[in-house]
């Protein structure tokens, strides 16, 4: 049977109904947004700072064999046992069987987008191991049965009491508990005995540095320095595509890293783990999962200096109204449309069509990714992919005749004055067009930049040839 | 050994890029220069990070005892401070869960972030102390302030040596329910910075 595309219009009609969540959904991002956009007027070499990423990553991707090569025998100078997995299930077993070798029953973890892909939990815990999120969002999540809704806040899209209600019904807190304070005092009451009786420990890494064998771990809780020095045993899952090749070039990243995910000058913690610590052992996991095939694919291996900020997802219109679980995949927002149909193109078919086309999530990408043109390049190949649905097929067809004559094109806008102020809404707000659902467009302009152009410009342009 | 190793290696080096097309950029130092005392503490606050408070007369001890009123364990992992134990002492790392002050001292700070830094040697191979003790006070010196991530990626010798190094800045912190932020979610609940000079 053919998996079913993700209904994203469907999920986010439904995340747009709840008034209270999409409003604080929607402000606190923009908030992040504009946060970010401080932290980036401090700094006069932003802009440098951006190109300077994003040419060390696409030297890094271009040069991955050797840097991975390169890191796999400094990290194991260090005493870091280093493994490969092709997939997601490589990457469970050997997980599994490290944990079997030492006896480990309860494995502590922090945020790992690469655990998520491989569905981690899902495996390991029928097999008898029992897996702890430490990050306050995740844990949330991770009781709720949810998937993260955001790379960074894994529960942004939560209120105070449904979390009361979530701790509740796990902790036996008060389910009528509206302090954030309180709650998060009892997630680190819950989470101390679970950290201090841990069999193993597991973090993701941020950056892996090919010149001296270590990887960057960026939290603010601290719960990765948590699940890394309490246990005796540290495994590291880790992307393929997160190299750099010097240390000196970390000073790049960790300067954009967090001022772009939060508007926070710095992660509160930044870890390097170079080698085990006394006394205990170090496995880093390398998993490709897609990422070597990616890097074949000409408009869209660029997609893999992502850095996971969250920063598209934080400015992108369509992401703040919709949610991140509405996308049905691990990766949301702008950076997941462009991403998650390389895992599975029909499934993820609709997500590069969650998008105004506005540009906004390649303008803030702080590797540059020009996200907004690999939306345009996948809604390409799924057309030819047969992946669109009717709607969007007919819709895209009249578009690319409209677009494609300009005589018609100019015909249609200025038609559109009339038709925005004529029309009933019925016509303009139907079933062929679930964005307008939940939205007014925008007042119609009195006049176009082309005619105003023809009626102006052009008439002095006569004029000045005729004085001249 | 690991075959998924070589296909991967392989795969890659079939589908990457030209390499002749994406050169390396040279390693630059960019931004603010300043490595001063102000920039720092100014860096620091904005973290939720703490200058302690030296009085009159004032040793570390007694600026930690009016700070930390209530604290039973002060565990010292410096050689001229006493503590009511020293970190040698904690046999595991689990045992450093009992610690309501560690006391510590930084190598280096980073002006531009309010960072301190601090790896096994500095906390004497255990490291979960950092992070289980409930506040963290740590010994600076004003002449080991490096101007920003820059300068400190490049000019300290840590990043290439220690196994595990750690830039604190501020205090544990999160903002993951409704987005309050929240000073102190599960490591460290407050960090203060003891100037030495």
């Amino acid at each position: 049977m053919k998996v079913k595309p993700v209904n994203h219009a469907k999920a986010a009609e439904a995340f747009i109904e709840d008034t209270a969540h999409m409003d604080f959904h929607d402000e606190r991002l923009w908030d992040l947004r504009q946060k970010r956009d401080g932290q980036m007027h401090i700094l006069p070499e932003w802009q440098e700072l951006r190109a300077r990423a994003s040419a060390i990553k696409e030297h890094t991707l271009a040069n991955l064999p050797e840097y991975l090569e390169q890191f796999e025998a400094n990290a194991k100078k260090n005493g870091i046992h280093v493994h490969w997995a092709a997939d997601g299930a490589e990457h469970n077993r050997i997980v599994g069987e490290i944990l079997e070798k030492h006896g480990a029953k309860s494995l502590i973890k922090s945020k790992s987008m690469v655990t998520e892909e491989c569905c981690m939990r899902e495996y390991l815990e029928p097999r008898g191991v029992v897996v702890t999120e430490t990050d306050l969002g995740e844990r949330i999540q991770q009781l709720d049965n949810q998937m993260p809704s955001h790379i960074v806040v894994p529960a942004v899209h939560k209120l105070i009491p449904d979390v009361a209600k979530i701790f509740a019904e796990h902790y036996h807190t008060d389910p009528n508990d509206n302090s954030a304070q309180s709650l998060a005092w009892q997630q680190r009451l819950a989470a101390r005995p679970v950290i201090l009786s841990a069999d193993a420990g597991m973090t993701g890494g941020n950056f892996v540095v090919a010149e001296t064998g270590s990887f960057v771990v960026c939290t603010n809780e601290g719960n990765a320095d948590l699940s890394a020095t309490v246990p005796g045993l540290h495994i590291a899952t880790i992307g393929i595509e997160r190299l750099v090749p010097r240390m000196a070039d970390m000073g790049v990243f960790i300067r954009l890293l967090s001022r772009s995910a939060l508007g926070s000058p710095i992660t509160q913690y930044t870890t390097h783990f170079r080698g085990p610590q006394k006394g205990s052992e170090m496995h880093v996991v390398l998993v490709d999962n897609g990422r070597s095939h990616r890097l074949g694919m000409e408009d869209f291996w660029t997609s893999l200096k992502c850095i996971r900020c969250g920063a598209c997802m934080n400015t992108c219109p369509v992401y703040r109204r919709s949610g991140g679980l509405s996308y049905g995949a691990v990766y949301s927002g702008p950076i997941g449309a462009i991403i998650d149909p390389t895992f599975n193109e029909r499934k993820y078919s609709t997500l590069p069509f969650a998008s105004t086309m506005n540009g906004s999530c390649t303008n803030v990408c702080p590797v540059k990714i020009n996200i907004h043109e690999q939306l345009y390049k996948w809604r390409r190949v799924l057309a030819e992919h047969h992946e669109l649905p009717f709607v969007k097929r007919e819709v895209m067809h009249m578009a690319g005749k409209l677009m494609g004559q300009p005589t018609l094109y100019r015909a249609a806008i200025n038609g559109t004055e009339v038709a925005l102020s004529t029309m009933p809404r019925f016509v303009l707000y139907n079933w062929l067009n679930p964005w307008g659902k939940h939205r007014e467009l925008p007042h119609p302009v009195k006049q176009t930049f082309h005619s105003w152009y023809k009626q102006n410009r052009l008439k002095n342009k006569k004029k000045e040839g005729e004085s001249a | 050994m690991s075959t998924s190793r070589d296909a991967i290696l392989t795969r890659l080096r079939d589908n990457r890029p030209d390499p002749k097309a994406h050169p390396l950029p040279p390693v630059a130092r960019l931004g603010d220069m300043d490595n001063g005392q102000a920039r720092f503490e100014n860096s620091l606050q904005i973290l939720g990070g703490q200058v302690l408070e030296r009085q009159e007369g004032d040793t570390l001890a007694t600026a930690i005892a009016r700070r930390f009123p209530d604290s039973k364990v002060i565990c010292s992992a410096v050689p001229d401070f006493e503590g009511t134990i020293r970190i040698e002492e904690l046999g595991t790392p689990q045992q450093a869960a009992s610690v309501d002050v560690l006391v510590v001292r930084s190598p280096f700070g980073i002006a531009e972030m309010g960072s301190i830094y601090l790896s096994e040697a500095q906390l004497q191979d255990l490291n979960s102390a950092a992070h289980l003790t409930q506040h963290i006070v740590v010994i600076l010196s004003a002449k080991n302030l490096t101007a920003n991530m820059h300068t400190a990626y490049m000019d300290r010798p840590e990043f290439h040596t220690a196994n595990y190094g750690v830039l604190m800045s501020g205090p544990s912190a999160t903002a993951d329910i409704q987005g309050v932020l929240i000073r102190g979610a599960q490591g460290v609940r407050t960090l203060s910075v003891w100037w030495e000079d």
